[in-house]
Protein backbone atom coordinates (compact mmCIF):
# COMPACT_ATOMS: atom_id res chain seq x y z
CA UNK A 1 0.00 0.00 0.00
CA UNK A 2 1.42 3.43 -1.14
CA UNK A 3 2.11 5.35 1.86
CA UNK A 4 0.89 8.52 0.47
CA UNK A 5 -2.85 7.03 -0.19
CA UNK A 6 -3.18 6.02 3.84
CA UNK A 7 -1.93 9.69 5.25
CA UNK A 8 -4.56 11.80 6.65
CA UNK A 9 -4.67 15.29 6.29
CA UNK A 10 -3.84 16.16 9.91
CA UNK A 11 -1.53 14.09 9.87
CA UNK A 12 0.22 14.98 6.97
CA UNK A 13 -0.07 18.68 8.74
CA UNK A 14 3.19 20.20 10.41
CA UNK A 15 2.20 22.10 13.49
CA UNK A 16 3.80 25.17 15.09
CA UNK A 17 4.55 25.04 18.39
CA UNK A 18 3.41 27.64 19.40
CA UNK A 19 -0.22 27.19 17.70
CA UNK A 20 -1.70 28.09 21.15
CA UNK A 21 -0.49 30.40 22.13
CA UNK A 22 -2.28 34.21 21.40
CA UNK A 23 0.38 36.14 21.13
CA UNK A 24 1.76 33.87 18.00
CA UNK A 25 -1.18 33.09 16.38
CA UNK A 26 -1.34 36.41 13.57
CA UNK A 27 2.40 36.02 13.66
CA UNK A 28 2.26 32.56 12.76
CA UNK A 29 -0.11 32.62 10.08
CA UNK A 30 1.84 35.58 8.53
CA UNK A 31 4.67 33.41 8.47
CA UNK A 32 3.08 30.08 7.05
CA UNK A 33 1.69 32.44 4.62
CA UNK A 34 4.56 33.63 3.33
CA UNK A 35 6.24 30.34 2.84
CA UNK A 36 5.54 29.12 -0.41
CA UNK A 37 6.69 32.59 -1.79
CA UNK A 38 10.17 31.44 -0.03
CA UNK A 39 10.19 28.20 -1.07
CA UNK A 40 9.67 30.01 -4.93
CA UNK A 41 12.77 31.84 -4.85
CA UNK A 42 14.30 28.93 -3.34
CA UNK A 43 13.20 27.09 -6.77
CA UNK A 44 14.54 29.76 -9.11
CA UNK A 45 17.89 30.71 -7.11
CA UNK A 46 17.62 26.87 -8.19
CA UNK A 47 16.95 27.01 -11.75
CA UNK A 48 19.35 29.88 -12.70
CA UNK A 49 22.17 28.65 -10.91
CA UNK A 50 21.74 32.02 -8.35
CA UNK A 51 23.25 29.52 -5.06
CA UNK A 52 23.44 32.61 -3.64
CA UNK A 53 19.79 33.07 -3.51
CA UNK A 54 19.49 30.07 -2.40
CA UNK A 55 21.71 30.27 0.97
CA UNK A 56 20.61 33.24 1.61
CA UNK A 57 16.91 32.52 1.89
CA UNK A 58 17.81 29.01 3.65
CA UNK A 59 20.01 31.24 5.92
CA UNK A 60 17.14 33.49 6.91
CA UNK A 61 14.78 30.09 7.38
CA UNK A 62 17.50 28.50 9.69
CA UNK A 63 17.33 31.48 11.83
CA UNK A 64 13.69 32.39 11.84
CA UNK A 65 12.27 28.81 11.94
CA UNK A 66 12.76 27.78 15.00
CA UNK A 67 11.27 30.96 16.39
CA UNK A 68 7.72 30.44 15.24
CA UNK A 69 7.25 26.89 16.25
CA UNK A 70 8.86 24.67 13.16
CA UNK A 71 12.34 24.01 14.33
CA UNK A 72 12.37 21.10 11.68
CA UNK A 73 11.87 23.64 9.15
CA UNK A 74 15.01 25.48 10.46
CA UNK A 75 17.03 22.11 11.37
CA UNK A 76 16.38 21.46 7.02
CA UNK A 77 17.39 25.03 6.03
CA UNK A 78 20.13 24.50 7.78
CA UNK A 79 21.62 21.53 5.79
CA UNK A 80 20.30 23.10 2.63
CA UNK A 81 22.49 26.34 3.91
CA UNK A 82 25.41 23.82 4.37
CA UNK A 83 25.03 22.17 1.45
CA UNK A 84 25.56 25.11 -1.17
CA UNK A 85 28.32 26.58 2.03
CA UNK A 86 30.40 23.50 1.22
CA UNK A 87 29.86 23.22 -2.85
CA UNK A 88 27.99 20.48 -2.39
CA UNK A 89 26.63 18.78 -5.76
CA UNK A 90 23.81 20.84 -7.25
CA UNK A 91 21.97 17.21 -7.28
CA UNK A 92 22.19 17.17 -3.60
CA UNK A 93 21.28 21.02 -3.07
CA UNK A 94 18.26 19.90 -4.99
CA UNK A 95 17.28 17.09 -2.86
CA UNK A 96 17.75 19.48 0.13
CA UNK A 97 15.83 22.07 -1.39
CA UNK A 98 13.01 19.27 -2.20
CA UNK A 99 13.11 17.89 1.20
CA UNK A 100 12.78 21.78 2.96
CA UNK A 101 9.59 22.65 0.28
CA UNK A 102 8.02 19.62 1.37
CA UNK A 103 8.10 20.07 4.99
CA UNK A 104 7.32 24.06 4.60
CA UNK A 105 4.20 22.90 2.16
CA UNK A 106 3.18 20.83 5.63
CA UNK A 107 3.86 23.98 7.63
CA UNK A 108 0.31 24.57 8.66
CA UNK A 109 -0.49 27.84 11.28
CA UNK A 110 -3.41 26.05 12.97
CA UNK B 1 21.02 64.69 30.78
CA UNK B 2 19.54 61.71 29.30
CA UNK B 3 18.78 57.73 30.82
CA UNK B 4 16.28 58.96 32.96
CA UNK B 5 14.45 55.37 34.37
CA UNK B 6 11.02 56.01 33.01
CA UNK B 7 11.97 56.75 29.53
CA UNK B 8 11.50 53.96 26.42
CA UNK B 9 14.37 52.61 25.83
CA UNK B 10 15.29 51.79 21.96
CA UNK B 11 16.11 48.76 20.57
CA UNK B 12 17.96 47.96 17.16
CA UNK B 13 17.66 45.02 15.86
CA UNK B 14 19.91 43.96 12.76
CA UNK B 15 19.19 41.10 11.13
CA UNK B 16 18.34 39.86 7.69
CA UNK B 17 15.21 38.61 8.39
CA UNK B 18 12.07 40.13 8.12
CA UNK B 19 10.42 37.40 10.32
CA UNK B 20 13.21 38.01 13.01
CA UNK B 21 11.93 41.63 12.85
CA UNK B 22 8.26 40.31 13.12
CA UNK B 23 9.59 37.87 15.86
CA UNK B 24 11.16 40.29 18.27
CA UNK B 25 8.56 43.02 17.87
CA UNK B 26 5.63 40.89 18.87
CA UNK B 27 8.16 38.86 21.41
CA UNK B 28 9.09 42.27 23.52
CA UNK B 29 6.30 44.09 22.81
CA UNK B 30 5.45 44.22 26.66
CA UNK B 31 9.07 45.35 27.81
CA UNK B 32 7.92 49.37 26.80
CA UNK B 33 10.74 49.50 24.33
CA UNK B 34 10.95 51.60 21.15
CA UNK B 35 11.76 48.83 18.28
CA UNK B 36 13.52 49.97 15.40
CA UNK B 37 15.44 47.23 12.59
CA UNK B 38 17.79 46.62 9.71
CA UNK B 39 18.67 44.08 7.72
CA UNK B 40 21.93 44.76 6.73
CA UNK B 41 25.47 45.99 8.58
CA UNK B 42 25.73 49.22 6.39
CA UNK B 43 21.98 50.22 7.59
CA UNK B 44 22.39 48.64 11.05
CA UNK B 45 25.85 51.12 11.38
CA UNK B 46 23.81 53.96 9.60
CA UNK B 47 20.66 53.68 11.88
CA UNK B 48 22.98 53.34 14.75
CA UNK B 49 24.81 56.50 14.18
CA UNK B 50 21.38 58.28 14.03
CA UNK B 51 19.18 56.76 16.64
CA UNK B 52 21.95 55.94 19.71
CA UNK B 53 19.70 53.10 20.54
CA UNK B 54 20.00 51.58 24.22
CA UNK B 55 20.61 48.27 23.00
CA UNK B 56 21.29 46.16 19.58
CA UNK B 57 20.34 42.98 19.03
CA UNK B 58 23.28 42.52 16.25
CA UNK B 59 22.67 38.84 14.40
CA UNK B 60 26.35 37.59 13.09
CA UNK B 61 25.50 36.27 10.07
CA UNK B 62 24.27 39.22 7.82
CA UNK B 63 24.34 39.66 4.17
CA UNK B 64 26.74 42.45 3.55
CA UNK B 65 29.40 41.66 6.70
CA UNK B 66 29.75 39.94 9.88
CA UNK B 67 28.44 40.79 12.84
CA UNK B 68 31.48 40.43 14.66
CA UNK B 69 33.08 43.37 12.36
CA UNK B 70 30.10 45.24 12.63
CA UNK B 71 30.79 45.45 16.43
CA UNK B 72 34.53 45.97 15.91
CA UNK B 73 33.16 49.61 13.93
CA UNK B 74 31.29 49.82 16.70
CA UNK B 75 33.72 49.87 19.34
CA UNK B 76 36.40 52.05 16.91
CA UNK B 77 33.63 54.92 17.38
CA UNK B 78 33.94 57.44 20.23
CA UNK B 79 30.73 57.88 19.52
CA UNK B 80 29.10 54.46 19.47
CA UNK B 81 31.75 53.26 21.52
CA UNK B 82 29.71 52.74 25.08
CA UNK B 83 26.78 51.18 23.32
CA UNK B 84 25.52 48.17 24.38
CA UNK B 85 25.43 45.17 22.24
CA UNK B 86 24.04 41.76 22.22
CA UNK B 87 24.69 38.58 19.90
CA UNK B 88 22.08 37.00 18.17
CA UNK B 89 23.21 33.65 16.48
CA UNK B 90 21.97 30.59 15.03
CA UNK B 91 25.46 29.08 16.08
CA UNK B 92 26.30 27.42 19.32
CA UNK B 93 30.26 27.06 18.41
CA UNK B 94 31.86 28.33 22.06
CA UNK B 95 34.76 30.27 19.90
CA UNK B 96 31.78 32.07 18.37
CA UNK B 97 30.54 33.44 22.01
CA UNK B 98 34.20 33.83 22.79
CA UNK B 99 35.16 36.32 20.08
CA UNK B 100 31.97 37.99 20.64
CA UNK B 101 32.66 38.63 24.26
CA UNK B 102 36.14 39.59 23.56
CA UNK B 103 34.84 42.13 21.08
CA UNK B 104 33.05 43.96 23.36
CA UNK B 105 29.23 42.45 23.29
CA UNK B 106 27.37 42.24 26.70
CA UNK B 107 25.57 39.17 26.02
CA UNK B 108 25.33 36.37 23.37
CA UNK B 109 21.57 34.78 22.91
CA UNK B 110 21.07 31.58 20.19
CA UNK B 111 18.31 30.86 17.92
CA UNK B 112 15.85 29.75 18.08
CA UNK B 113 15.13 32.55 21.22
CA UNK B 114 13.63 30.99 24.46
CA UNK B 115 11.66 34.10 24.70
CA UNK B 116 11.41 34.06 28.31
CA UNK B 117 15.28 34.21 28.50
CA UNK B 118 15.65 36.61 25.70
CA UNK B 119 13.40 39.54 27.31
CA UNK B 120 15.07 38.66 30.76
CA UNK B 121 18.90 39.12 29.12
CA UNK B 122 17.42 42.06 26.88
CA UNK B 123 16.16 43.70 30.54
CA UNK B 124 19.53 42.66 32.29
CA UNK B 125 21.43 44.40 29.28
CA UNK B 126 19.08 47.99 29.41
CA UNK B 127 19.30 47.87 32.86
CA UNK B 128 23.44 47.38 32.86
CA UNK B 129 23.59 50.47 30.31
CA UNK B 130 21.22 52.43 32.49
CA UNK B 131 24.03 52.45 35.45
CA UNK B 132 27.36 52.83 33.01
CA UNK B 133 25.54 55.58 31.77
CA UNK B 134 25.07 57.05 35.25
CA UNK B 135 28.61 56.30 36.38
CA UNK B 136 29.85 57.69 33.35
CA UNK B 137 27.85 61.04 33.90
CA UNK B 138 28.51 61.33 37.67
CA UNK B 139 32.38 61.04 36.86
CA UNK B 140 31.67 64.17 34.99
CA UNK B 141 29.69 66.29 37.88
CA UNK B 142 30.65 68.25 40.83
CA UNK B 143 29.59 67.02 43.59
CA UNK B 144 28.45 69.87 45.94
CA UNK B 145 26.85 71.70 42.92
CA UNK B 146 25.49 69.83 40.59
CA UNK B 147 26.95 71.57 37.62
CA UNK B 148 29.73 69.77 35.43
CA UNK B 149 32.69 69.43 36.20
CA UNK B 150 36.00 70.78 35.13
CA UNK B 151 37.30 67.07 33.13
CA UNK B 152 33.81 67.75 31.37
CA UNK B 153 34.42 71.03 30.38
CA UNK B 154 38.05 69.98 28.96
CA UNK B 155 35.90 67.40 26.58
CA UNK B 156 33.29 69.77 25.72
CA UNK B 157 35.54 72.86 25.44
CA UNK B 158 37.27 70.88 22.86
CA UNK B 159 34.35 69.08 21.15
CA UNK B 160 32.30 72.92 20.73
CA UNK B 161 35.48 74.44 19.59
CA UNK B 162 36.01 72.02 16.69
CA UNK B 163 31.99 72.16 15.80
CA UNK B 164 32.47 76.45 15.94
CA UNK B 165 35.23 76.20 13.85
CA UNK B 166 34.27 73.95 11.11
CA UNK B 167 30.59 75.19 10.59
CA UNK B 168 32.11 79.03 11.46
CA UNK B 169 30.08 79.79 13.91
CA UNK B 170 30.57 81.86 16.87
CA UNK B 171 31.51 80.53 20.57
CA UNK B 172 32.24 82.38 23.80
CA UNK B 173 33.45 81.32 27.38
CA UNK B 174 32.60 83.05 30.16
CA UNK B 175 34.72 82.27 33.77
CA UNK B 176 33.77 83.96 37.26
CA UNK B 177 35.23 83.99 40.14
CA UNK B 178 33.48 84.73 43.73
CA UNK B 179 35.57 87.55 45.05
CA UNK B 180 37.35 87.27 48.47
CA UNK B 181 35.63 83.51 48.73
CA UNK B 182 38.28 82.81 51.28
CA UNK B 183 37.24 85.62 53.68
CA UNK B 184 33.86 84.89 53.05
CA UNK B 185 34.16 81.02 54.64
CA UNK B 186 36.45 82.98 57.16
CA UNK B 187 33.57 85.20 58.51
CA UNK B 188 31.08 83.24 57.62
CA UNK B 189 31.79 79.46 57.91
CA UNK B 190 32.80 76.87 55.29
CA UNK B 191 28.55 75.85 55.64
CA UNK B 192 27.54 79.12 54.21
CA UNK B 193 30.61 79.26 51.86
CA UNK B 194 28.63 75.86 50.30
CA UNK B 195 25.56 77.19 50.24
CA UNK B 196 27.13 80.25 48.35
CA UNK B 197 28.67 78.24 45.59
CA UNK B 198 25.69 76.22 45.10
CA UNK B 199 23.69 79.42 45.09
CA UNK B 200 26.01 80.37 42.30
CA UNK B 201 25.39 76.98 40.44
CA UNK B 202 21.74 77.48 40.43
CA UNK B 203 22.14 80.80 39.37
CA UNK B 204 24.17 80.21 36.42
CA UNK B 205 21.93 77.32 35.34
CA UNK B 206 19.04 79.36 35.62
CA UNK B 207 20.39 82.00 33.55
CA UNK B 208 22.04 79.75 30.81
CA UNK B 209 19.93 78.98 27.91
CA UNK B 210 19.81 75.05 27.63
CA UNK B 211 22.41 74.79 25.19
CA UNK B 212 24.65 76.47 27.25
CA UNK B 213 27.24 74.43 29.51
CA UNK B 214 27.92 75.63 32.94
CA UNK B 215 31.01 73.95 34.95
CA UNK B 216 32.18 74.46 37.89
CA UNK B 217 35.82 75.01 36.95
CA UNK B 218 37.37 74.54 40.85
CA UNK B 219 37.22 75.93 44.24
CA UNK B 220 34.80 79.26 43.61
CA UNK B 221 35.75 79.67 39.67
CA UNK B 222 33.00 78.56 37.04
CA UNK B 223 32.61 78.51 33.92
CA UNK B 224 30.38 78.73 30.74
CA UNK B 225 30.55 77.83 27.27
CA UNK B 226 28.03 79.84 25.16
CA UNK B 227 27.49 78.35 21.21
CA UNK B 228 26.55 80.55 19.12
CA UNK B 229 26.88 83.40 21.19
CA UNK B 230 29.87 86.17 20.17
CA UNK B 231 32.17 88.21 22.37
CA UNK B 232 29.53 90.97 22.46
CA UNK B 233 26.63 88.88 23.25
CA UNK B 234 28.67 86.73 25.85
CA UNK B 235 29.89 90.24 27.97
CA UNK B 236 26.21 90.94 28.14
CA UNK B 237 24.96 87.75 29.51
CA UNK B 238 28.18 87.58 31.66
CA UNK B 239 27.14 91.75 32.94
CA UNK B 240 23.45 90.38 33.56
CA UNK B 241 24.76 87.61 36.24
CA UNK B 242 27.01 89.96 37.67
CA UNK B 243 24.20 91.99 38.34
CA UNK B 244 22.24 89.70 39.34
CA UNK B 245 24.72 87.78 41.75
CA UNK B 246 25.37 91.10 43.60
CA UNK B 247 22.07 92.38 43.80
CA UNK B 248 21.29 88.77 45.67
CA UNK B 249 19.79 89.02 49.36
CA UNK B 250 21.57 85.92 51.35
CA UNK B 251 19.11 85.59 53.68
CA UNK B 252 21.20 84.81 56.51
CA UNK B 253 23.32 87.43 56.46
CA UNK B 254 21.44 90.53 55.26
CA UNK B 255 23.84 93.18 55.16
CA UNK B 256 26.49 90.89 52.86
CA UNK B 257 27.14 91.71 49.79
CA UNK B 258 28.51 88.37 47.56
CA UNK B 259 30.19 89.49 44.12
CA UNK B 260 32.10 87.95 41.37
CA UNK B 261 35.01 88.66 38.61
CA UNK B 262 34.22 88.08 35.17
CA UNK B 263 36.20 86.85 32.06
CA UNK B 264 34.95 86.89 28.83
CA UNK B 265 36.85 85.36 25.53
CA UNK B 266 35.57 84.56 22.01
CA UNK B 267 36.41 82.40 19.22
CA UNK B 268 35.53 85.61 17.01
CA UNK B 269 38.63 87.38 18.53
CA UNK B 270 41.93 87.09 16.92
CA UNK B 271 44.46 84.41 17.18
CA UNK B 272 42.07 81.98 19.27
CA UNK B 273 41.62 78.76 17.52
CA UNK B 274 42.37 76.11 19.95
CA UNK B 275 40.47 75.26 23.05
CA UNK B 276 43.66 75.83 25.11
CA UNK B 277 44.06 79.35 23.65
CA UNK B 278 40.21 80.20 24.58
CA UNK B 279 40.84 79.02 28.10
CA UNK B 280 44.16 81.43 28.70
CA UNK B 281 42.63 84.24 27.20
CA UNK B 282 39.52 84.29 29.33
CA UNK B 283 41.35 83.43 32.34
CA UNK B 284 43.52 86.10 31.55
CA UNK B 285 40.66 88.43 31.10
CA UNK B 286 39.54 87.10 34.48
CA UNK B 287 42.66 88.03 36.29
CA UNK B 288 42.92 91.41 34.46
CA UNK B 289 39.10 92.08 35.96
CA UNK B 290 40.26 90.95 39.83
CA UNK B 291 43.56 92.98 39.56
CA UNK B 292 41.64 95.94 38.25
CA UNK B 293 39.09 96.02 41.02
CA UNK B 294 36.88 92.84 41.16
CA UNK B 295 33.47 92.68 40.76
CA UNK B 296 33.08 93.49 36.95
CA UNK B 297 33.34 92.10 33.46
CA UNK B 298 36.56 92.22 31.23
CA UNK B 299 36.68 90.99 27.93
CA UNK B 300 40.07 89.28 26.53
CA UNK B 301 42.36 91.69 24.49
CA UNK B 302 42.55 90.16 21.03
CA UNK B 303 46.87 88.93 20.50
CA UNK B 304 46.58 90.27 24.30
CA UNK B 305 46.94 87.09 25.65
CA UNK B 306 50.70 86.20 25.78
CA UNK B 307 51.79 89.46 27.01
CA UNK B 308 48.87 89.33 30.14
CA UNK B 309 49.79 86.15 30.52
CA UNK B 310 53.63 87.28 31.11
CA UNK B 311 52.51 90.08 33.61
CA UNK B 312 50.16 87.56 35.35
CA UNK B 313 53.87 85.28 36.15
CA UNK B 314 55.96 88.14 36.78
CA UNK B 315 52.94 89.55 39.62
CA UNK B 316 52.92 85.66 40.82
Amino acid sequence: MSRDASRDASRDHLQSEFADDPEMQDLVELFVSELPKRVAVLRSGLESNALEQVQRVAHQLKGASGGYGFPMIGDCAARVEAAVKTGAALEQIRRCVDELAELCRRAAST
Amino acid sequence: MTGSVLERSRVLIVDDSVDIHRLLKIRLRDQNLDIITASTAAEGLRITRETMPDLILLDIDLPDKSGFEVLAELKNDPLTHDLSVIFVSGSVESQDKVRGFDLGAVDYVTKPFDMAELRARVRSALRMQRLVRLLAQRAHLDGLTGLWNRAHLDVRLRECVDAARRHGRSLSLVMCDIDHFKELNDTYGHPFGDHVLQEVARMLEEMARSEDICCRYGGEEFAVILSETDHLEAMKVAERFRARLEGTVWSAHEDLRVTASFGVSSLSLNAIKSPEALLNSTDTALYEAKRTGRNHVVLAQPDASLRLSAVRSAAG
